[in-house]
């Protein structure tokens, strides 16, 4: 019939909210009393010290599963991605040649990126290696530990090597050097024994004709196979990685041009669906002259 | 004439007062108390029906007057143009269905209940979180809008899902409703015509034979030895005579009105063998109309389980948006972007709210009530399953109900002794000594004294069941004596009959003078019955052991305390006596005259008493029993007299033998009713009358006090007073009843029960539960399912609401610690709406861990079904314990992929930068964002495998709350495997089968990921089986209060 709610007054609610949250007659504080307070948490304290020592544990447990050199799996980097330098939002390298912060803050990434490939650190460093060829240091029952790497000298990157440019890797002139270099996967011999190089191209038709004249160094794009296999980050300690520098030389000025570089190498597919970057690396770049 | 007190609705208006001076017999009582219960029904809601007014003079009037009054006439009926027009004006004569809510507004509220709202709220964030990032990025991904169509699409499929169980449990109801459509024989044009009932106007000529039902409220032209059946009405279960006289002032009372929907049950064969009757109202202006919709002005009031469903939804939600609105504020004040947080927040919300579980409630729900179907106890109203298991009272219809409606043999006396006759179902067991010789000529009256015969072509019925046109008390005799002696129409045949008088009010005795079966016996052989005393007077011999004694002061004593006995006993008593005609005085080929008496009707020979009544149903004691045994009270609200009542309760226990009312302590100790100390009874018989003049704190000091009550003469309207009077003690209440006087107060009870059978089709209307085999027993079912279901749902809440925590942690991780993302918004939703759902549902399953029906209902204030020992276990323990296996998981397909834990710490921005296609892991690889994005929905996929891989032992360790698994048995429930088959074939099915589908965001995850989290599962089992195991050693200890749910 009538449905009878037993409305409270404002004050009632309060008044049962002070007696749960203190209880005068009961001694209870929030429903509980003191004993019973110590008991839930004396509870709670042995019952998450025990659930956290077990987390523990079996985390110790499966970390003896990983070795400190090597991953267990590898199948998710089948196909190593390429990246550039400078590493920018978007990967939009975008130079206000008269706008001189605009890429200052380029070149200051690309200063210090480029710091270890400093000959005198090389030279101090790596080894000079067989062009070629991989430089395999395999193990053989013992652990061959810290291996060596191969020198990649700044000279060998020519007119992007920035060593003394007035041009700052050409980015005040509007011809930006722009470095490629490929992601580092352990123990993976990119190129199956043979060259390889990079390439890079106008995206589309229309990209094509405005990116204009571009230089590479080493000549060709070329990554030599010396710099493989790579054998992770605690064995090889000096490791540097190969880069090849892309100078733009004449790119249509105000127009926004999507350049695409791929690595050709045997045993590297550039054509994954999904991953856009698997073998290859697109970004744009924007050359802005009044 | 008829009094006008327009401010009362009531059906027994007019001429209320003068009732209450005419009054009487304790009979007609039970009207008054209308009148004040209206009033205090129309101060507590000024509903319209209320104050509707019955104008009922129709008894009063004259033939004459009532032609004029009708536009009709009697000879000639209405014309059809005339009938016409009046079913044009009245409408047909049906009842109206009650109200039924539109379709459209019970699916729009399947759409906004529960936690549809909540899911809502995290869709409308999802399309508004897209909306900012497209302001900001045209090329914005549509991540954000799919989701949100999800989520809308999750909420609309189970608002479908919970609206088709609901029509489903709805549609079996509607094949009650479809009645048998009703004819009736009507003059219309001067011509007898059968038309369908609904097709009755007012001032029609009707003509109603021995059995029909009666078409209409009718006023009665003529008739003979008419009587109807009004139990429906009224409670009464003896059948009402009715006349064309006019006898009392109250529509109720006078013989010349005939009720809707009741019964003729019997009709004079002479002269017409038919009563005619003019209507006089028809469908919702009946009496019938009247109380259906007082019934209809009941509101329903939510169902326990709702209750507590919305409680646990509250809860859930409560939680839900304090956690999210708390990791809200946290995430804006640790800099994250606004759009960022808010997706945060769509995690958390679908974290927390467990989409699956209130269909799975319904299905649960539905599962119980087929079970119940199967046991004949069909249930309207899907939450109506629970309301048994938690009833504490039940108010009990006696007629019908209680009893088998329908007057039976009890008890014999003769040779100075009362016999015990059986009286369950089928009479099979007559146990008392047949060998006297008293017994031969008894039966033999009983037997030739009786004008009822079977309907024929009922040979292979049950004789108990076997149809007989006529009155009531007279089948009974015909029963009990085909039962025990064999064909009775074969003895009526050898006993050929020669002269008879029929029964009548003024002699109130029947006779008839029969030959004897015996060849060499010329004499003829009168027998008589009828009411004891007046039998008496005409004997002057009485016989025992088959002698005739001559009746002196002593027999008829112990004559007078056998009969003042059987009377308190609330039965029926016919005293039978029998005269062997001299054959000399009476040849043969004597020609009696009925009308002149030419024969001795005085110095018979008393043979004995016979006393009837309608005997309970067998099972009803022990069911009683059972109810007892469960805490449950039961109490008999009945229409009927209050020594009948008494009677009836007595035998079936609901007062049972040792307690004493008031009354009979005043008996007993020979004192004043007043001087009794009122703390000695257990037992009360409350009349209408007395309730009528009681407060409702009298009311309730009475329902309170007395452990056994009995409540007699009640009309509807009481009935409802006292069901509320119940519903203030806190309890719940159940219904039972089968009449129309019933069904307001089924409608008001939290459960009311009707009876499938011999049900009035209103009541079975205002019931939530319909008892297909009208057993009193398959309540006791009820209640046992009822209990079983409310405990194995909090089993189902309990296993739900684990894996929530799971759910959410990876969410707060993700905001606090910066790690990738390690379980996704889809993800959760095929944890909640896939791999649990069977899981879930098989827990409805589970059998009862100890004797449910032997402890007391459960208090629906206190034992809620969400506790807080049963959101803290589930949140605070286990839940935890299952977030930490499922993290190890995480853990371990990150680390063997390169990212070792500390490396992941804080990764999360550079993570997701979709530019950055060289970051760094724990080895010097670099991963583009393709890379790491499928490496986090393989974080994803190992997530859900360890919280699919923990939820199984979450499922066992459920299957009981106190006792060991071991003890429960592992094995019996075997649903509880397909359940686990179940998820584990959906998680192979999702990683390996739809692995390849980006949307779903699912990896072929390496099979060895499966076990990491098995040592976690097993410490879950370990460590509940520890706590079960205290909870059964300490019991009401601080563990057990705070561990047991």
């Amino acid at each position: 019939m009538v449905i009878q709610k037993e409305k409270k007054s404002c004050g009632q609610v309060v008044e049962e909210w002070k007696e749960f949250v203190w209880n005068p007659r009961t001694h209870q504080f929030m429903g509980r009393t003191g004993t019973s307070w110590a008991f839930i948490l004396l509870f709670y304290l042995v019952f998450y010290g025990f659930l956290t020592a077990m987390f523990t544990l079996t985390m110790w447990v499966m970390l003896q599963t990983v070795s400190d050199h090597t991953p267990k799996y590898q199948d998710r980097l089948a196909i190593p991605g390429l990246m550039i330098r400078p590493k920018t939002e978007n990967l939009d390298v975008i130079v206000n040649v008269s706008d001189t912060e605009s890429w200052y803050q380029h070149v200051q990434k690309l200063n210090k990126f480029l710091e270890p490939y400093n000959d005198s650190i090389q030279a101090q460093k790596n080894d000079v290696c067989r062009p070629g060829r991989y430089y395999e240091q395999p193990d053989n029952g013992v652990l061959n530990y810290p291996k060596r790497a191969c020198q990649f000298n700044r000279t060998q990157l020519g007119n992007c090597s920035g060593i003394g440019d007035p041009t700052h890797y050409g980015y005040s002139t509007g011809q930006p050097c722009v470095f490629i270099k490929m992601n580092r996967v352990i123990n993976f011999y990119a190129g199956a024994n043979q060259s390889m190089n990079v390439t890079c191209a106008g995206k589309r038709d229309e990209d094509a004709e405005n990116l204009g004249n571009f230089v590479m160094f080493p000549a060709n794009g070329n990554i030599d196979l010396m710099y493989f296999p790579y054998y992770g980050k605690k064995f090889h300690v000096n490791y540097t990685q190969p880069l090849v520098a892309v100078k733009f030389l004449n790119v249509t000025p105000n127009v926004e041009v999507n350049v695409e570089c791929r690595i050709n190498a045997a045993n590297i597919a550039t054509d994954d669906e999904r991953d856009k970057f698997a073998g290859r690396v697109a970004f744009k770049l924007r050359i802005n002259k009044t | 004439m008829h009094q006008k007190t327009p401010e009362i609705y009531s059906v027994e208006l007019s001429g209320t007062k003068d009732i209450v001076k005419t009054d009487k017999g304790d009979g007609k009582e039970k009207y008054r108390g209308l009148k004040n219960n209206c009033l205090e029904l129309k101060k507590k809601n000024h509903k319209e029906e209320f104050q509707k007014e019955l104008h009922l003079d129709d008894h009063k009037l004259s033939n004459r007057e009532l032609e004029e009054k009708y536009g009709t006439d009697i000879i000639m009926g209405l014309s059809s143009t005339r009938a016409a027009e009046l079913l044009a004006r009245d409408g047909p004569n049906s009842l109206t269905p009650p109200k039924q809510t539109p379709e459209i507004v019970k699916f729009l509220k399947q759409m906004v209940g529960g936690f549809s709202i909540l899911l809502w709220v995290g869709a409308f964030l999802c399309w508004i979180a897209y909306g900012i990032q497209y302001s900001s990025d045209k090329s914005a991904s549509l991540n954000n809008v799919y989701l949100g169509c999800v989520l809308g699409l999750v909420v609309i499929l189970t608002g479908i899902f919970a609206y088709y169980q609901e029509a489903k449990s709805t549609n079996i109801m509607s094949s009650f409703n479809k009645m048998i459509p009703q004819q009736a024989l009507v003059i219309r044009d001067s011509e007898k015509k059968t038309i369908p009932s609904e097709q009755l106007v007012v001032g029609d000529i009707v003509e109603v034979k021995g059995g029909d039902q009666i078409p209409a409220d009718i006023r009665v032209l003529s008739s003979q030895g008419c009587r109807v059946d009004n139990s429906s009405l009224t409670g009464e279960s003896e059948p009402q005579p009715r006349s064309s006289e006019f006898t009392h002032e109250n529509p109720l009372e006078t013989k010349n009105i005939c009720f809707y929907s009741t019964t003729c049950l019997e009709v004079s064969t002479s002269p017409v063998g038919t009563v005619t009757g003019m209507v006089i109202n028809t469908g919702d202006r009946t009496i019938i109309g009247h109380i259906a919709s007082l019934a209809s002005g009941v509101g329903n009031e939510k169902t326990p389980i709702a209750i507590e469903i919305e409680h646990f939804v509250h809860i859930v939600a409560g939680v839900a948006v304090s956690i999210g609105i708390l990791f809200f504020i946290i995430a804006v004040s640790l800099k994250y972007r606004v759009l960022d947080s808010i997706i945060f927040l769509i995690g958390i919300i679908v974290a927390n709210v467990p989409e699956g579980l209130l269909a799975t409630v319904t299905v649960t729900l539905s599962l119980t009530a087929k079970r119940m179907a199967k046991k004949n106890c069909l249930v309207k109203n899907l939450e109506a399953v629970e309301t048994l298991g938690s009833t504490s009272i039940i108010c009990s219809d006696k007629t019908g109900t209680l009893t088998q409606n329908r007057m039976t043999v009890a008890h014999l006396w003769f040779d100075n002794q009362i016999f015990v006759a059986d009286t369950s179902e089928d009479h099979s067991n007559q146990v008392f000594d047949q060998s006297s010789r008293t017994w031969a000529s008894l039966s033999k009256i009983i037997t030739l004294c009786n004008r009822v015969e079977f309907k024929p072509g009922q040979e292979n019925v049950p004789i108990m069941k076997k149809a007989v046109i006529g009155d009531a008390s007279e089948t009974a005799l015909l029963k009990f004596s085909e039962v025990i002696l064999g064909d009775v129409m074969e003895i009526r045949k050898r006993n050929r009959k020669v002269a008879e008088i029929p029964f009548n009010s003024t002699n109130k005795f029947q006779l008839s003078i029969h030959e004897t079966d015996d060849p060499h016996d010329k004499r003829l052989l009168m027998v008589m019955k009828g009411a004891p005393e007046r039998i008496l007077e005409k004997c002057s011999t009485i016989m025992i052991n088959g002698e005739e004694h001559p009746l002196d002061k002593s027999t008829a004593k112990t004559f007078h305390t056998a009969y003042m006995e059987l009377g308190g006993l609330g039965e029926r008593v016919l005293g039978f006596c029998h005269l062997y005609l001299p054959a000399d005085e009476f040849p043969e080929t004597y020609s009696f005259d009925i009308d002149a008496m030419n024969f001795p009707t005085s110095s018979l020979c008393f043979v004995g008493l016979l006393s009837m009544l309608d005997p309970p149903r067998s099972t009803v004691p022990d069911a009683v029993t059972k109810c007892r045994s469960a805490g449950i009270k039961v109490i008999m609200v009945t229409g009927d007299h209050p020594i009948t009542a008494k009677a009836i309760a007595k035998s079936v226990g609901i007062i049972s033998a040792n307690s004493e009312t008031v009354e009979d302590i005043a008996h007993r100790l020979n004192i004043a009713v007043e001087q009794v100390n009122k703390q000695d009874a257990k037992a009360a018989v409350v009349t209408g009358m007395e309730l009528k003049d009681m407060s409702s704190e009298q009311l309730d000091e009475i329902l309170a006090n007395y452990q056994e009550i009995v409540f007699a003469r009640t009309s509807p309207q009481q009935k409802l007073i006292i069901v509320e009077g119940c519903q203030r003690q806190d309890a719940v209440v159940a219904v039972t009843g089968d009449g129309v006087n019933d069904s307001p107060a089924l409608k008001k009870a939290d459960i009311g029960i009707a009876m499938g059978i011999a049900g009035s089709d209103a009541a079975k209307n205002a019931a939530d539960m319909v008892l297909l085999d009208d057993n009193f027993a398959s309540i006791i079912t009820g209640v046992e399912e009822g209990r079983l279901i409310f405990d194995n749902l909090k089993k189902t809440i309990a296993y739900t609401l684990t894996k929530n925590i799971a759910e959410l942690c990876p969410f707060l991780i993700y905001i606090i610690v910066g790690l990738p993302l390690p379980i996704g918004t889809i993800t959760i939703l095929f944890i909640d709406l896939g791999t649990d759902i069977i899981p879930s549902i098989a827990l409805a399953y589970e059998k009862a861990e100890s004797d449910i029906m032997n402890r007391k209902p459960r208090h629906k204030k206190k034992d809620r079904l969400v506790n807080q020992p049963l959101a803290v276990y589930s949140y605070l323990h286990i839940g935890l314990m299952q977030a930490l296996g499922a993290f190890l998981v995480y853990f371990t397909v990150y680390a063997q992929e390169g990212f070792l834990p500390c490396t992941l710490m804080n990764l999360r921005v550079e993570w997701e930068k979709d530019y950055v296609n060289d970051l760094e892991d724990s080895y010097g690889q670099e991963w583009t964002k393709y890379q790491r994005e499928y490496l986090e929905w393989t974080g994803y996929t190992a997530f859900f495998v360890g919280i699919l891989v923990q939820q199984i032992a979450d499922l066992i360790i459920r299957k009981t709350r106190r006792n060991s698994i071991f003890q429960q048995g592992l094995f019996r429930n075997k649903v509880i495997w397909v359940g686990i088959a179940s998820q584990i074939i959906i998680g192979l099915i999702l990683s390996y089968g739809l692995g390849s589908v980006t949307a779903l965001s699912f990896t072929m995850l390496r099979a060895q990921y499966w076990f990491v989290a098995v040592p976690h599962a097993i410490l879950i089992w370990v460590y509940d089986e520890v706590r079960k195991l205290f909870i059964r050693l300490y019991p009401g200890s601080w563990w057990d209060k705070n561990m047991y749910y």
